[in-house]
C-alpha cells in the first residue's frame, strides 16, 4: 500500500494588516469575499468607452473628474459598488430599446423608410478634381511663363547691345589665362613659370570692369582697382568689357632684334635704349587678348635678354662680349659682329617705320626655341624617374654606372653650351655658309673651262652643313669625274676628296678658293690621261706636283707626257694654277728635222732620239674646251704612217 | 677604356715601399710621363651570415671600386664551388649592400685598396699602387693601360716591352695568370679551351685582376701569420680562373 502524501497549497498572498494589537496579536484584514471582488472588478469596467464619439472627451473629462473625485468614488464605492454598474446599464437599454424601435418602425415601411445614399456625391468629384488640376496648373503656367519672359528680356536686351557682357568676356579670358580670385580682385598669371621657367619678374595681371564714363583712368593703381572690383559681384544690368591691367613694366610691344654686322668697329655710334618707365597705362591694344599676349611676350623677351646679358659676361671669350644698355655685341670672325638687342617701345604705333638693318629672323626664332628648351628642361626629367636615385640626369648619365663609363666620357656629359654660345654658334655657321656658297658660286661663274657643279645637302643641322663639288668638263662626264665633299662647320671648314685625303680649312675664303683651283688642276691632268687611253696615245708619264720654276703660293705645276700610238710624237702639258688656270703644250717630232751629223755623233739613227719640243699656241686651237683641245691636237698628230 | 695589365712588383728586401714608389715615379717622369693625378681601388668583402653547416664556405660579395670608373660599383659574387658572378652597377649599389646587412656582414679587417699616382706616357696609362690592408702595407701594384687596343693579344707584347723599360724586372712572355687560356662548358656541353687574351677587354676585368692579386695578397699574409692579428680568410675564392662542374677544384686551404 503506498501511502499519499499530503500536499498543501497555498497562496502567497498574505493578508493585509489592519491593525497591531498592543500585546503583538496581528489582525488580519479579511480577503475579499466573491461578491466584493465581483464588484471590484465590474466597477473596472468603463461603459463609456465602447462610444467612439464621445471617447476622447469623455476620457479626459473622466480623466479629471477622476482626479477630483478620486477620494470621493473611493468613499462611495463601499455604499454603492453596483451604481456606476447600473446606470451604465440602463442607459444601454436605453439605447438598445430605441434602436429596435427605429428597426421596427423602419421595417413597418409607412413611418420610416430606409433608403441607400444616392451616388451624386461621386458625380461631382471628378469635375472638382478637373477644376482643382486645372488651377494648379496654371499656377505652375504661370511661374514658367514669368521666368521664359525674364529669359526673352535678358535675352533681346544682351542682343540690343554691343558691348558685352562681362561674366562672358571673362569666361572667355578664363579659357585662354590663368585666372585666381584674391579676396575681392581677380588676379592672373601671363608668366611662363608653369612651362619651366625660373625668371623673377613676376607676370601677374589684374582683371576688372572697364568704366564707361571715364576713360582717362590713368591714375588707377591696384590699391584703387580693388574698389572698383567690389563691383564685380553685382549684377548690372548694364554690363561692361572688362580691362586688364599689366604692370609698368610689361606694356608696350618688345621684340629681340639680331643683326650680323661687317665692319663696324665703332662703340660710339651704337643705340643705347633706356628702358625707361613710359606712361602708365597706355591704350589698350585692340582687345585684351592682344594686351595680354604682348605682355607675355614683353616678358619673354626680357628674359630671354636677361639670360643672354648674364652669360655674355660669365663667359671668357678670346674678344670678350660687349653688353650696353639693352645690347649685347659679341665677335663671331674678325670684323664680324652679332649684335642682340631688346626692342621695347611703350607707345603702341601702328605707323611704326620698319627697322632700317634687316634682322636675321632665323636667329631670332632660334633664340626663342633655345630659351623654351631651357624651359622644357627645367620641367620635364628625362625617363626613367627613378625611385630611389636622383631625379634630373640625362639618360646617359643613368647608364654611366651601370656601363663603366671612364672618366673621359663623364666629363663630356657634364659639358654644356649656354644660349650665348649656341647662338654665336649658329651664326657662324650661318657666316661659314654663307662665304662658302659666295666663294663657289663666284668660281663656278669665273671658270668655264671645267664645270663646278655644287650639290648642297637639303637636311643640315644649325652647326653643319655639306656640300658635295663635282668638278665635270662639258661632253667628257665619261671620262673623269673629280669630286669631293666639304663640311661646312661654325669656323671651319673640311674638305674630303675622292682619293681619301681630309683637308681641313679655317675660315679665310681664300683657302677654299685655292683649294677648288689645285683640284681643277689635278681635274685636267687626270681627265687627260684618261683621254689619252681612249685615243690610244701612251701615258708616258705624269706629276702632280713638279717642283719646276719658280715658287707659287698655290702648289706647284703638274704635267703629263704623252706619246702617240706609232711613237713618233710626244706632247707634253703642263697646267700651272697661278692665279688663273694657265696651260702649256708642248709637241714634239720622233725623227729629229735638225739632226746633222756632226763628228762627235755620227750615225743617222741618232734622229730618233727626239726632237726639241715646241710650244702650242694653245688657244688658237680649236675646240670648246682643254680636253676638246687636247683631243683635236692628239687626233691631228695621230698620223697612219707606220 | 684599354687592354690593363696587373703587375705586382717584387719587393726586395731592405726597402721600404715608400722608397720603390718614390724610385718608379722618378724613372717615369725622366722618361717622359706626365703626373695625371691619384687613384684608388678598393675592394670590400661581405660574407653571407648563417654560414652553413656541412662545412662549405658562405657566398661572398666582393664590392670594388675603381676611380677610373667614378659613377660606378663593380660586385663579384664567389660562390663556394669557385664560380664567380660579377656585376657592374651605379654607385648607389653601396647604398644597397648596407641594408643587407642581415644576410651579409662586412669583415671590416679584410678592407684591402691600391692608391697611388697616376702618370700618362703617351697612349699609355701607368699607376703605381702601394697596396694596404687596414693601414698595413702589403705590396706595390702596377696597373698599365694601353688606351689605343681592346684586344690582349695584339698588343701584349708592347706592354710587356714597355713594363719591363721601366720597371726593370723580368716579365714573362706568357700571358698574365688572368689571361691565360682555360677550360670553360660550352651551351653544348663540351670542355673548350677559352683563350681570354683573344677577346674584348671589358672594365670587369680589370677589376678581376685587382680582386685576383688581393686575394693573394690576403692569402700570402694569411701564410705568412700575418700581421696585426688578422683572422684567417675562408679561402673560397679560388684565384685561379673558372673551371668547369666537371673538372672542379677542391679548396685551397693554406
Amino acid at each position: 500500500m503506498s501511502n499519499s502524501v499530503n500536499i498543501s497549497v497555498e497562496t502567497t498572498c498574505e493578508k493585509k494588516i489592519r491593525e497591531i494589537g498592543y500585546d503583538g496579536t496581528e489582525l488580519y484584514q479579511p480577503a475579499p469575499t466573491l461578491s466584493e471582488s465581483l464588484a471590484k472588478c465590474a466597477a473596472r469596467i468603463d461603459f463609456s468607452k465602447t462610444s467612439l464619439d464621445d471617447l476622447k472627451k469623455e476620457e479626459k473629462t473622466a480623466a479629471a473628474a477622476e482626479e477630483e473625485n478620486k477620494d470621493g468614488t473611493q468613499f462611495q464605492e463601499s455604499l454603492w459598488p453596483w451604481d456606476a454598474v447600473r446606470n451604465k446599464l440602463k442607459d444601454a437599454l436605453t439605447e438598445i430599446c430605441v434602436l429596435s424601435d427605429v428597426i421596427s418602425i423602419a421595417k413597418d415601411k409607412r413611418y420610416l423608410v430606409l433608403d441607400p445614399l444616392l451616388e451624386e456625391g461621386d458625380d461631382t468629384k471628378p469635375i472638382v478634381q478637373v477644376y482643382s488640376r486645372k488651377k494648379a496648373i496654371s499656377q505652375a503656367a504661370q511661374v514658367l511663363l514669368s521666368g521664359a519672359e525674364r529669359l526673352r528680356n535678358a535675352h533681346s536686351e544682351q542682343r540690343s547691345r554691343n558691348v558685352s557682357d562681362f561674366h562672358i568676356e571673362l569666361l572667355r579670358l578664363r579659357q585662354n589665362w590663368r585666372l585666381k580670385k584674391v579676396s575681392n580682385a581677380i588676379i592672373g598669371d601671363l608668366s611662363y613659370r608653369t612651362a619651366g621657367s625660373k625668371f623673377g619678374m613676376s607676370g601677374t595681371f589684374e582683371v576688372t570692369k572697364a568704366e564707361e564714363a571715364s576713360d582717362d583712368d590713368s591714375a588707377i593703381s591696384s590699391t584703387t582697382s580693388s574698389s572698383t572690383a567690389t563691383n564685380n559681384g553685382m549684377q548690372m544690368k548694364a554690363s561692361s568689357a572688362l580691362r586688364v591691367i599689366v604692370p609698368a613694366e610689361l606694356q608696350g610691344v618688345a621684340y629681340i632684334k639680331v643683326i650680323t654686322q661687317k665692319d663696324q668697329e665703332d662703340l660710339c655710334t651704337a643705340q643705347v635704349n633706356l628702358m625707361g618707365h613710359g606712361p602708365n597705362i597706355t591704350a589698350q591694344v585692340g582687345v585684351w587678348q592682344k594686351t595680354l599676349e604682348f605682355a607675355q611676350n614683353v616678358l619673354f623677351c626680357k628674359e630671354l635678354f636677361a639670360q643672354l646679358a648674364r652669360e655674355a659676361i660669365q663667359l671668357q671669350a678670346p674678344i670678350p662680349h660687349v653688353v650696353i644698355g639693352n645690347q649685347i655685341r659679341a665677335t663671331l670672325l674678325p670684323n664680324i659682329q652679332l649684335i642682340i638687342s631688346l626692342c621695347h617701345s611703350t607707345t603702341f604705333d601702328s605707323n611704326q617705320p620698319a627697322p632700317i638693318n634687316d634682322h636675321d629672323h632665323v636667329l631670332e626664332h632660334s633664340l626663342h626655341q633655345l630659351l623654351r628648351e631651357v624651359h622644357y628642361k627645367n620641367s620635364h626629367h628625362p625617363f626613367p624617374h627613378p625611385a630611389s636615385a636622383p631625379l634630373g640626369p640625362s639618360k646617359k648619365r643613368m647608364l654611366a654606372g651601370p656601363m663603366a663609363a671612364d672618366r673621359e666620357t663623364l666629363l663630356d656629359m657634364t659639358k654644356t653650351q649656354t644660349i650665348l654660345e649656341q647662338i654665336i654658334a649658329q651664326a657662324q655657321h650661318i657666316f661659314m655658309r654663307k662665304r662658302t656658297q659666295y666663294v663657289l658660286d663666284t668660281l663656278a661663274r669665273d671658270v668655264k673651262d671645267p664645270q663646278i657643279v655644287s650639290h648642297w645637302n637639303a637636311m643640315n643641322s644649325p652647326t653643319m652643313s655639306c656640300v658635295k663639288i663635282n668638278i665635270v668638263t662639258h661632253g667628257y662626264d665619261a671620262i673623269g669625274r673629280t669630286s669631293l665633299v666639304i663640311h661646312v662647320k661654325e669656323r671651319s671648314l673640311k674638305c674630303i676628296c675622292r682619293d681619301g685625303r681630309v683637308m681641313r680649312l679655317s675660315y679665310e675664303p681664300q683657302e677654299l678658293r685655292d683649294l677648288i683651283l689645285c683640284q681643277i688642276n689635278s681635274h685636267q691632268i687626270s681627265c687627260l690621261v684618261s683621254l689619252a687611253r681612249c685615243m690610244a696615245w701612251t701615258v708616258l708619264s705624269n706629276s702632280n706636283h713638279l717642283g719646276i720654276g719658280k715658287v707659287e703660293p698655290l702648289g706647284n705645276a703638274s704635267s703629263c707626257l704623252l706619246a702617240s700610238p706609232n711613237g713618233d710624237r710626244m706632247i707634253a702639258v703642263q697646267i700651272r694654277c697661278d692665279p688663273q688656270i694657265d696651260v702649256k703644250v708642248y709637241i714634239a717630232r720622233s725623227p729629229r728635222q735638225d739632226f746633222f751629223p756632226s763628228p762627235l755623233v755620227p750615225e743617222k739613227l741618232w734622229e730618233n732620239l727626239g726632237g726639241n719640243f715646241k710650244e702650242v699656241k694653245f688657244d688658237k686651237i680649236e675646240g670648246k674646251s682643254f680636253l676638246n683641245k687636247m683631243e683635236f691636237l692628239m687626233a691631228s698628230l695621230t698620223s697612219n704612217t707606220a | 677604356m684599354g687592354v690593363t695589365v696587373l703587375q705586382p712588383y717584387p719587393m726586395p728586401e731592405n726597402k721600404s715601399g715608400a722608397h720603390i714608389i718614390d724610385y718608379l715615379s722618378k724613372r717615369l717622369l725622366s722618361l717622359g710621363a706626365t703626373h695625371a693625378g691619384q687613384f684608388l681601388v678598393d675592394c670590400e668583402t661581405f660574407i653571407s651570415s648563417p654560414q652553413p653547416h656541412n662545412g662549405t664556405p658562405g657566398r661572398a660579395v666582393h664590392v670594388l671600386h675603381n676611380s677610373e670608373y667614378p659613377a660606378s660599383t663593380f660586385s663579384i659574387m664567389d660562390s663556394g664551388t669557385g664560380k664567380q658572378v660579377s656585376l657592374v652597377a651605379d654607385s648607389i649599389f653601396d647604398l644597397l649592400m648596407l641594408k643587407m646587412t642581415n644576410t651579409f656582414t662586412s669583415k671590416k679587417q679584410t678592407k684591402i685598396e691600391s692608391r697611388g699616382a697616376r702618370f700618362e706616357y703617351g697612349d699609355f696609362v701607368i699607376k703605381l699602387g702601394s697596396v694596404t690592408m687596414m693601414e698595413h702595407f702589403k705590396g706595390i701594384l702596377i696597373e698599365i693601360e694601353y688606351k689605343s687596343c681592346m684586344i690582349l693579344a695584339y698588343c701584349w707584347e708592347m706592354i710587356r716591352e714597355m713594363l719591363q723599360g721601366f720597371l726593370n724586372i723580368n716579365v714573362g712572355k706568357d700571358f698574365p695568370s688572368y689571361f691565360a687560356p682555360q677550360t670553360i662548358m660550352t651551351p653544348m656541353g663540351q670542355q673548350q679551351m677559352h683563350a681570354k687574351h683573344n677577346d674584348m677587354y671589358e672594365p670587369t676585368d680589370t677589376v678581376k685582376q685587382y680582386l685576383e692579386q688581393f686575394t693573394n695578397y690576403r692569402k700570402h699574409v694569411s701564410m705568412h701569420g700575418g700581421l696585426g692579428g688578422q683572422q684567417q680568410q675562408p679561402v673560397h675564392m679560388s684565384p685561379s680562373p673558372v673551371m668547369g662542374a666537371a673538372g672542379g677544384l677542391g679548396m685551397i686551404r693554406p
